[in-house]
Order: structure tokens, then C-alpha cells, then sequence
């Protein structure tokens, strides 16, 4: 009987396991079933209406992804808006983590500070764009400074949720050992406030990722926007599509992206949802 | 009522701590405490659930200033925290982004505690203090990779690592089951020193609810009552040390558990039906 628990135990282990896959495949085989009910559905939609301008027929769009694959145009705009979203969201961590630490560290910060913020957050950073243009004209400029100013509040809020919502317990611990404030800061109040960072990294990402094609879209020479924008002049529905596809395929791949940073800097975090 | 045997590392002198709270009366949490610990001794401190141990323990800390009345340490003031009393928390407050060594060495690498070791010194009390709990193997482990008593192992490791002159602990076994915490209090006695001389001991204020443990553990016992948060009964116990699972089959040790029950029985059903 000794080894036969163990053994039961390994059983399940391995049932689970098949399981698990078994419902993945099932779920996969569901998205397949979904899918193809919206390209039928697609499809005599685009027969019925009969033009091609207002509505292509999935065949027109997937052809349209593979000509505009095969000449790399699709990959050279889609390189140029991600290597501005990474840009910009740098330049917002950079901004908005420094002051969210600050902001929630200290009270008088935070009080001095907030007032603006409440004020300029719901202002969407399509409502800049005219200004914008102005200062920066048409360039790199204007598309980092919007999708910058749209990842700028959910990692500012973020921050300062993180830093109030670190467990006291922690500081006290550290406290009790001596330890001078600043090193609190540094090795328990950051790593602590770590997860919910994370947390809003990934929400500021999504935020200036939904904000490039309206920054590129006026103010910008290349990009996803813009090549929305071209074909549209055109009357290239298929490629407009293609486009658009590209966006959210990319949002949906930075998203998992994110996600995978997260699980590497704060795998204590990730991991105790499925601990017991 | 309890005597006392060596010199005064602690005392509290008519310590009271009440909590403002807006728009509502104050809450009483503790009221005229008034309690000396000797230098090695092995205090406990029992009462019911929110008789204000914990706010005691804040304060002996440092944690927490009384209202009314003195806290001191060898005689000085106690204002704010100090590396030379070290806590163990309720619920461990371990730091979950450090394994089992990176909590046990925090002190030592970012405190005082550490001053003056070199790394490899360091190093290796936090491997001694790893090895003293019984932890060694998992070092690298997480806290949420470990289980309760596991967790307990790391806090209390990481008390000793920090080598402070005086040990609060606040209910440290009491998420624990009943085996693991039974072989847990013999530990803590080992890691204690309930071999050596008492001049040569640590002094412990240690706080429970459990009046077994309280009795197995304890030089003496401070008994408290609710609301206000009183010291009603100080208990000496005079069993013989080492203590082991003898001592928890004697009579003395279930008349003096008895003792305790009654003295703190009725308010423990007072406080069942409110
Ligand atoms: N920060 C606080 N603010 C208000 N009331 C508190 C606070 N801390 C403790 N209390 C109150 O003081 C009393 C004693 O609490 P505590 O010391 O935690 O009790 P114990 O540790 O014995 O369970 C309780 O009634 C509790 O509600
Ligand atoms: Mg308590």
C-alpha cells in the first residue's frame, strides 16, 4: 500500500495531463469552428452587397496579406509602428514610474501632482493630434508623442496603486531589521510594488498600441496608420484590411509579450495564482 | 505572581494604547500594562482573540508608540524599530520575491546585522541558521513554494540570522497543525538554548493563544484579559528544563494548563456568544 499512493497519484498526474490537452485541442477545434462560421458569414455578406470597395470578400484580403507579405511591405510598416510603440512606452515608463513612485511614496507628492493628472487623463491623445501637428509636424515625432502620452496614465496609476498596496507587514519586517528607509525603498517597496507594475505595463501597452493608428494615420510618413491611410486613398479595401489585420495580430503578440516579461521578472507573482 | 530572576531587559510601566479612530469612540486596545522581562527569559504572553497582544508586541517592537505610560529596553526609551530586537510576524511577512536564502540574508545584506561580515561569512551564517530549522534543500524555494510550516522555518530562521539581543514573536505557530507545531515548539527551545545558562539565553517575549503551548514554552506566563487589553495574572512555571514530551505528560504541567483555563475560561465563553 506504501507505494501504491504514490503511484495512484502519478496516475492522475498523467490523466490530468491528458485532460488538459484533450481541452485544449477541443477549444482549439470551437475557435477553428467559430472562425470559419465568421468567413462563411463574411463571404455572402461580400456577395450579396457585390462591392468590392465597401466590403472585399475574405479570399480578396487574403490574398491582399499575402502579396503585401511577399514584398515585405507588411512587415516594413508593422516594423516601424512597433519599434515606435516600444519607443514610446519607453519613454513613458521612464516618465511615469519615477513620478508614480514618487506620488505614491509621498503624500505631499501625490497631492501637489494629482490634480493635473485628473485633469489631462481624460483627455484622449487623439485630442492632441491638431496641436501636435503644429509642434511637431509630420514625422517620428508626433506619432511617439501621442502613443507616449497614451501608455503615460495607466503606468503612472498603476505605479501608485502598486506602491500604496505594499503590504505593511513587509516594511515593518525590514524595519525591525534595522534597515535604512532608502534601502526600504530600493529592496522591498519597488520589488513589492513589482506585479501590479507589470499590470500596468501591460495596460500601457494597449493603450498606445490603440492610439497608432490614429497617430499615424495624420501625422506620420510610414507605419500601419499610414499604410491604412494610403490604401484607403486608393480604394484598396483588401490591403486597408490587411492592415488593420496586422494591427491587431501585432497588439494581441505584444500583449502576449508583456505577459512574458511579467512571468520573468515577477515569477513569485504568476505562479502563486496556481499554487495552492 | 511571578518573580523575577536576573536583570530587566524589558519593561513596560503602566502601558496604555488607544486607537483614534474619526467619527467613532476609541478603542481601547490596551490599558495600565505594566511588566518586566528578565534578560534570558522565556516569556508568554496568552489571551483571547483581540486582547491586544499584538499592539503589546508593536510596541516592544517599536512599531507602535504608547498612548500613556513607558516601554524601555535596558533602561533607554524604545522610539522606533531596532535591529537588536528582532519580530516574527502572525503571518510570517515573508518576502516573496526572495528564496528561502535571500530572506534569511536579507538583514544581514542590507542591515546592520551585516556590518563588518564579509560575504563569505555572511554567507555562511545564513546557511547555519538555514541548516538550524531544518531548511537545508530548499534554499532556492520560494515562499509560495513552500508549505506553512516551511514558511515558519524561513521566519525563524531569519530571525536568528539577525542575531538580535531580544525575540518578538507573535503567534508564530498558530496557522500550524497540531504535529507540526508540537515538533516546532520542541525546536524552538533547542534553537532557544534551553540547555545553556539563562545569562547566555535570548530574551523572548512570544505570544499565543494556545495555553499548552504557552505553559511548555514559558519561564512565565502573562495572562490578559479583554477589553481593555489587562495584564490579569502573571504565572510562574517552574518546570525543569530541558523540556520535551515528558514535560506535556506530567501533572504539573496539566494542573498549571488548568490553572490558566480557569483564570481566563469565562471570558473565552464571553466571548463565543458575542
Ligand atoms: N490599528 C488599529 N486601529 C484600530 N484598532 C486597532 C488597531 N490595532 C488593533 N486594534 C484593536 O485593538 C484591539 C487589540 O488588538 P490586537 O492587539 O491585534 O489583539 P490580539 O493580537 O490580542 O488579537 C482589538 O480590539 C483591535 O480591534
Ligand atoms: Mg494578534
Amino acid at each position: 500500500m506504501a507505494t501504491g499512493a504514490p503511484a495512484a497519484r502519478a496516475n492522475d498526474r498523467i490523466a490530468i495531463g491528458v485532460l488538459r490537452h484533450l481541452r485544449g485541442a477541443a477549444a482549439f477545434f470551437v475557435y477553428l469552428r467559430t472562425m470559419l462560421a465568421f468567413f462563411v458569414v463574411w463571404a455572402i455578406i461580400a456577395w450579396w452587397t457585390s462591392n468590392s470597395v465597401l466590403l472585399p470578400s475574405p479570399l480578396a484580403v487574403f490574398a491582399a496579406i499575402g502579396q503585401l507579405a511577399a514584398d515585405l511591405e507588411l512587415f516594413f510598416h508593422a516594423g516601424i509602428s512597433f519599434a515606435r510603440m516600444v519607443g514610446s512606452l519607453m519613454i513613458g515608463a521612464l516618465l511615469a514610474i519615477p513620478l508614480g513612485l514618487a506620488m505614491g511614496l509621498s503624500r505631499t507628492v501625490g497631492e501637489v501632482v494629482d490634480p493635473t493628472i485628473e485633469v489631462l487623463r481624460p483627455i484622449s491623445g487623439i485630442a492632441w493630434i491638431p496641436l501636435a501637428l503644429f509642434i511637431f509636424g509630420i514625422g517620428n515625432a508626433l506619432p511617439l508623442f501621442i502613443m507616449t502620452y497614451a501608455g503615460f496614465f495607466p503606468i503612472l496609476l498603476g505605479t501608485i496603486a502598486g506602491v500604496r498596496g505594499v503590504d505593511r507587514r513587509l516594511i515593518d519586517a525590514a524595519r525591525t531589521m534595522g534597515i535604512p528607509q532608502r534601502t526600504i525603498v530600493t529592496r522591498v517597496v519597488i520589488p513589492a510594488a513589482l506585479p501590479s507594475l507589470m499590470v500596468a505595463l501591460r495596460l500601457g501597452v494597449a493603450a498606445s498600441w490603440t492610439a497608432v493608428v490614429a497617430a499615424e494615420l495624420i501625422g506620420a510618413p510610414s507605419g500601419l496608420g499610414y499604410a491604412v491611410e494610403w490604401y484607403r486613398e486608393l480604394l484598396a479595401t483588401p490591403q486597408v484590411m490587411a492592415f488593420i489585420a496586422m494591427i491587431g495580430v501585432l497588439g494581441y503578440l505584444c500583449d502576449l509579450g508583456v505577459r512574458a516579461l511579467a512571468r520573468l521578472f515577477t515569477p513569485w507573482a504568476s505562479d502563486a495564482r496556481s499554487a495552492p | 505572581m511571578g518573580t523575577i530572576n536576573g536583570s530587566i531587559k524589558l519593561r513596560l510601566a503602566h502601558v496604555g494604547k488607544r486607537f483614534d479612530a474619526a467619527g467613532r469612540a476609541a478603542t481601547v486596545a490596551v490599558d495600565d500594562f505594566t511588566l518586566d522581562v528578565a534578560q534570558g527569559e522565556f516569556l508568554v504572553i496568552v489571551g483571547p482573540s483581540g486582547c491586544g497582544k499584538t499592539t503589546v508586541l508593536n510596541m516592544l517592537a517599536g512599531l507602535d508608540r504608547p498612548s500613556a505610560g513607558s516601554v524601555t529596553l535596558d533602561g533607554r526609551e524604545i522610539t522606533r524599530p531596532g535591529p537588536a530586537r528582532g519580530v516574527m510576524f502572525q503571518d510570517y511577512a515573508l518576502f516573496p520575491w526572495q528564496n528561502v536564502r535571500g530572506n534569511v540574508g536579507f538583514g544581514l545584506k542590507h542591515g546592520p546585522a551585516g556590518a563588518g561580515l564579509a560575504s563569505d561569512a555572511r554567507a555562511r551564517r545564513v546557511q547555519d541558521c538555514i541548516d538550524l530549522v531544518g531548511l537545508n534543500g530548499a534554499e532556492d524555494k520560494y515562499p509560495h513554494q513552500l508549505s506553512g510550516g516551511m514558511r515558519q522555518r524561513v521566519a525563524l530562521a531569519r530571525l536568528m540570522a539577525n542575531e538580535p539581543e531580544v525575540l518578538l514573536m507573535d503567534e508564530p505557530l498558530a496557522a500550524l497543525d497540531a504535529q507540526t507545531r508540537l515538533i516546532l515548539q520542541d525546536e524552538l527551545l533547542r534553537i532557544w538554548g534551553q540547555d545553556r545558562a539563562q545569562s547566555s539565553r535570548r530574551t523572548v517575549v512570544f505570544i499565543t493563544h494556545a495555553i499548552d503551548e504557552a505553559v511548555f514554552l514559558a519561564d512565565r506566563v502573562a495572562v490578559m484579559t479583554t477589553r481593555p487589553g489587562r495584564l490579569k495574572a502573571l504565572i510562574d512555571v517552574p518546570l525543569a528544563r530541558p523540556r520535551n514530551d515528558a514535560t506535556r505528560a506530567s501533572a504539573e504541567f496539566q494542573a498549571l494548563s488548568q490553572h490558566i483555563w480557569s483564570l481566563i475560561r469565562d471570558e473565552a465563553y464571553r466571548a463565543t456568544v458575542t
